[in-house]
């Protein structure tokens, strides 16, 4: 019973990468590459050294945090589609507090504080528009991300801007404000750590407490859990603020420890992070390898790109394939 | 016997049809000549739609076959069946809200490709309609229609599908959803379709409704045909349908009331009209009346803790506290009351979640609790088909309504509010409830009871309220006819 019931469900979405992989590579065979070099290119970007490990792992910390964001509203029943606006937030508040702030070792803690925040408050504003104005949140927390990158734009051309160049890009954190790395030569900061905590932490929420239960409940059957004494409306909004709190999280640590800057140019961590949370099957401890395998096809991407000349948009299509097919194999069939 | 028989209009030879090795269906045999209305009467569960899903194309017989005029019906596809003349009226209507009725009807018709010609089917409605002495607005949108009208356009919808030569007509449980008065106009339309050559065939349970129309039944039980000919008595097919089961009943409570748990004092609103009665500890209320009489703004009023709802004895606390602490048998059982991907275990504490000991005070939940819990009312319950990993939704209709009656009923509730808790049920499992609420009232319990089948309301309980168009009257006997009269509205006699 458990084989059937818990255990196949959850190897689906390895399954699903393995096979997207499979489907690259024979592509990529048929147009004359030899496979085994694709992937041994691949091996080696992410894993030929500790310092390719550590940037991997980098790259995977901003895709976990705004994966768990998507996943914590979504589990609840919450459609906040709204992650890249939140994540755009938190790191626009963030860069804004690490550049008044006289920089101390506690700058970046309350940027991501700061970041944190104003993810929440972007989705509220999102699910408020959904609860008392009668917009979808499906729509209000689409367009709201069309807004936030104007915020960021503006701000960065405007408040933020680096008076130094003519670019549209703020002004550099400086050092001593900034997260430091874990291993020098990469921006492997403690976020990576504290996204796999939190990752932890979201699991343990979800099967160990009440709140979590609820969460589900709600997510499944909301008139039922009504009924049961729920209440709904006040878990939801909770969800709906945890997950915008994550999405900015994930912003903040990025201005923080990785970029130092923000320019206008488009980001897509926060969108990233739906697709992550659906590969991960909204299992907080499934998306961090859903999380790993999205920012590992980033980095080989653009080894295959540099090495074997093959477009780096081919890593982007096995992440489709791979969130396709997971979706395809009865996605809301035995959540739990 | 002079001249060639004309085959039967429709013929049903042997049908046989099971599910996960249970038969819902085993040999059936019957025929329906052309021109008549024709009953087929049975308990839920009896079979009777799977056979209408059969005739209607939707599910393949596994043996046997159906003709209509002689001619074979190719099984599983509704397709073939509406060439063959079959049109279909389900109990619950399949119409597009936003649309109009003529936008409807085309859809019915399935036409796929090509131009329609607006003007021409809404002529065709009007043209439909008028035969039956039906006035049909082709312009309406459905979503401004009430639920009679929304049955005729059903009706007319499945006749124009037919291109008008529709030659069987079926109709699952018209009446369910109809007023008193919609039954007295739907009776006389279906009975001019059968004199226009149609054969119409009726699935009911409502024995008076096949008294004023069918002159011919076929009585389904357990999947077989247990009787086929003229219509008999009421008490005969009564009998027929439930077997020799005997029916629940006398379960009604000896010993007096005691305080009072639910007070319902002059509530307004909603259709509802200045509505007052009282639930005392150990008698059951039960609520009779025709479904969209003002059930369901009278339950919502209850649960949602309106004004002059109070509930004396409970702790008020917020409505949420309250909630917990009702017994509440929701009407949807699977909407309304499981979660029915989630296990019985996580059903079962549902609603004690966060109380000692299934939690702590931190809300840090002790699952190794839950699990004996379940266990324990698994075993108490009698719910059978699955453990405590087993989804709900694993279980058949009658096993999660015990699951639902274990979570609710276990902890000895003051106040027990059920809403049709035997819907969909079996007489056995029909039985199994109305005993638990019975017991639960010998317990202590206060119950209101808002129940359509008023004979198993009669089985229980000590008190009939008539909800008839918004307002409540007390029965002034349990006699049944004079129940059945306030129902459908007559004046107190």
């Amino acid at each position: 019973m458990i084989a059937a019931r818990t255990v196949w469900p959850a190897l689906i979405p390895f399954a699903a990468a393995v096979a997207a992989l499979g489907l690259i590579l024979a592509g990529l065979t048929l147009v004359g590459y030899a496979p085994g070099e694709v992937l041994a290119t691949a091996w080696r970007g992410l894993a030929g050294s500790p310092l390719r490990l550590g940037i991997w792992a980098q790259e995977a910390t901003p895709l976990l945090l705004t994966g768990l964001a998507a996943g914590l509203a979504f589990r609840c029943g919450v459609l906040n589609v709204g992650t890249e606006g939140q994540y755009l937030m938190g790191a626009v508040t963030a860069l804004a507090v690490l550049l008044a702030l006289p920089p101390s070792v506690l700058s970046p803690w309350l940027a991501a504080l700061a970041g944190a925040g104003a993810g929440a408050l972007w989705c509220a504003l999102a699910y408020g528009l959904d609860r008392w104005r009668g917009v979808p949140l499906v729509l209000s927390a689409i367009l709201l991300n069309v807004v936030a990158a104007r915020v960021l734009g503006a701000l960065v051309e405007g408040p933020l801007h680096d008076p130094t160049t003519a670019a549209p890009q703020s002004a550099l954190v400086p050092e001593a404000a900034r997260l430091g790395a874990l291993l020098p030569g990469t921006a492997l900061t403690l976020a990576a750590p504290l996204a796999v905590a939190l990752a932890v932490a979201s699991w343990l929420v979800q099967r160990q407490t009440a709140l979590g239960f609820e969460f589900t409940v709600i997510g499944l059957n909301p008139v039922a859990g009504d009924l049961a004494g729920i209440p709904v409306e006040s878990r939801r909004r909770l969800a709906a603020l945890g997950s915008g709190a994550l999405a900015g999280l994930a912003g903040a640590f990025q201005v923080a420890g990785v970029t130092w800057f923000l320019s206008g140019d488009a980001q897509s961590y926060g969108y990233a992070g739906i697709a992550v949370a659906l590969l991960g099957r909204l299992h907080p401890l499934g998306m961090i390898p859903a999380a790993l395998f999205f920012a590992g096809l980033d980095i080989s991407g653009r080894q295959w790109e540099r090495r074997l000349g093959i477009p780096h948009d081919l890593g982007d299509v096995a992440k489709g394939a791979a969130v396709a097919l997971v979706l395809a194999a009865g996605f809301f069939r035995g959540r739990r | 016997m002079n001249g060639p028989v004309p085959p039967p209009r429709i013929a049903v030879a042997g049908v046989s049809k099971s599910y996960a090795g249970i038969p819902a269906l085993d040999g059936v045999d019957f025929q329906v000549p052309a021109g008549v209305v024709h009953g087929i009467l049975g308990e839920n569960g009896a079979g009777k739609s799977t056979l209408m899903k059969i005739l209607y194309g939707l599910v393949r017989p596994e043996s046997g076959y159906v003709r209509v005029d002689g001619v074979d019906l190719p099984g599983g596809s509704p397709a073939a069946a509406a060439r063959a003349g079959i049109g279909m009226v389900h109990q619950h209507f399949a119409l597009v809200d936003d649309l109009t009725v003529v936008d409807n009807c085309i859809l019915g018709a399935g036409r796929g490709l090509g131009l329609v010609d607006r003007a021409a089917w809404a002529a065709r409605i009007r043209q439909f309609a008028g035969r039956l002495q039906w006035t049909i607005d082709p312009q309406a949108r459905i979503a401004d229609l009430g639920v009679g009208q929304r049955q005729r356009v059903e009706i007319v919808k499945a006749l124009l599908a037919g291109g008008g030569q529709t030659r069987v007509l079926i109709l699952d449980e018209p009446t369910a959803v109809l007023t008193p008065q919609e039954v007295d106009e739907l009776i006389p339309a279906l009975e001019a379709l059968a004199a226009g050559g149609t054969t119409v065939l009726f699935i009911s349970h409502k024995l008076h409704e096949v008294e004023r129309l069918c002159p011919t039944v076929t009585i389904l039980r357990r999947g077989r045909v247990v009787y086929d000919g003229p219509r008999p008595e009421r008490d005969a097919m009564t009998r027929l349908m439930v077997g020799e089961v005997p029916p629940v009943l006398g379960l009604h409570a000896t010993a007096s009331p005691g305080e009072s748990r639910l007070e319902v004092r002059n509530l307004e609103g909603g259709g509802l009209h200045d509505l007052s009665f009282t639930v005392r500890a150990g008698e059951v209320v039960a609520v009779a009346g025709v479904d969209g009489n003002g059930q369901e703004p009278l339950i919502r009023a209850i649960l949602r803790d309106a004004r002059a709802v109070t509930t004396p004895g409970l702790a008020p606390e917020d409505r949420l506290g309250g909630i917990r602490r009702l017994g509440l048998i929701p009407d949807d059982r699977q909407h309304e009351a499981l979660v029915l991907p989630l296990s019985l275990r996580d059903n079962l504490v549902l609603k004690e979640h966060r109380r000692f000991p299934f939690a702590t005070s931190w809300g840090w939940l002790r699952l190794g609790r839950w699990r004996a819990h379940a266990v324990d009312l698994l075993t108490r319950y009698g719910v059978r088909g699955g453990g405590p990993d087993t989804p709900a939704q694993d279980l058949s209709g009658g096993n999660q309504q015990k699951v639902v009656i274990a979570r609710e009923l276990h902890r000895n509730p003051g106040l027990i509010i059920a809403v049709n808790p035997t819907r969909g049920l079996d007489l056995a499992a029909s039985a199994d409830v109305l005993r638990a609420l019975a017991a639960a009232r010998d317990a202590g319990a206060a119950v209101l009871l808002i129940h359509h089948d008023l004979e198993e309301l009669l089985a229980v309980a000590d008190r009939v309220l008539v909800l008839f168009g918004g307002r409540i009257r007390e029965a002034p006997s349990r006699e049944r006819s004079a129940i059945a009269g306030l129902m459908l509205g007559s004046p107190t006699p």
